[in-house]
């Protein structure tokens, strides 16, 4: 494979969204995703970068080529040292926000991808991986 | 990376937006648009979103207060021209615009205007 396989985008500053954005459409567009969705994979990467950096501050998020039964994917991971989420399902729902945001970003991620994981120790951080599987 | 561009052409404020906006630029959309209202006193704005390619959640609540600010004004805001991959992945995330008016593509929101209905969107 030619292609590059993985990468990381730092999430510090409001405009580092644009760039977890733009390496995750080039990153979803190389694996050979369709229009819709390369469109689902970087929306949901935007909701995500932008918790990313309202909550935590700052945080890094990795993307990596995957593979499954033969199927390929992408997986996204973002990863804080941020306060953490002290109740998953909470947040989950629709519209619960603590007020810095709209309640729409982690719902609305995790219905655009195939698959979503949260690892959060109130304190310590907060690790959320999504992934998308190409269809056929 | 372009800029918004915001025109007046006849009675209306065309406002032309990149395809990948960051925070502040969108942010930018608001004071902008309202700005051209106040000095330009035109009858309502055209969005132009043809070529956006990601709508989240932040991009589409500016968008949406955007237009009640301009309705509060006295004017109308019809969006024109969303991409189909765009209106699938707003619709799946639970995303929605509102009651703001909406066009297949700036053309057709012309039209609507030219003709002075204000009804397409389910109200006046």
């Amino acid at each position: 494979m030619t292609a590059v396989s993985q990468g990381e985008i730092q999430i510090a500053t409001e405009s580092d969204i644009l760039l977890a954005r733009r390496a995750v459409r080039e990153a979803a567009t190389q694996v050979g995703f369709g229009a819709t969705d390369v469109t689902r994979i970087v929306t949901a990467a935007s909701e995500l970068a932008r918790n990313t950096f309202l909550y935590a501050g700052r945080g890094t998020m990795h993307w990596t080529r995957c593979e499954l039964h033969g199927r390929e994917g992408l997986e996204l991971k973002f990863v804080d040292k941020g306060p953490g989420i002290p109740d998953i399902s909470l947040a989950l729902q629709e519209g619960y926000s603590t007020g810095k945001g709209l309640g729409m970003g982690l719902p609305g991620a995790k219905r655009l991808m195939d698959d979503m994981d949260i690892q959060s120790a109130p304190g310590h951080g907060t690790t959320i991986t999504v992934k998308k599987w190409r269809k056929t | 990376m372009s800029d918004i561009s915001v025109i007046r052409v006849r009675d209306l404020l065309m406002v032309t937006l990149p395809s990948d906006p960051d925070d502040a630029t969108v942010s930018a959309l608001q004071h902008q648009v309202l700005e051209a209202m106040q000095k330009r006193e035109p009858k309502g704005v055209v969005l132009d979103i043809s070529a956006v390619e990601t709508l989240d959640s932040f991009f589409a609540r500016t968008v949406a207060e955007t237009a009640q600010m301009v309705r509060l004004m006295g004017g109308r805001t019809i969006i024109a021209g969303m991409r189909p991959a765009v209106a699938i992945t707003a619709t799946q995330i639970g995303l929605t615009l509102g009651k703001i008016e909406t066009a297949l593509d700036v053309d057709r929101a012309l039209e609507m205007v030219a003709r002075g209905d204000g009804n397409i969107g389910g109200q006046k």
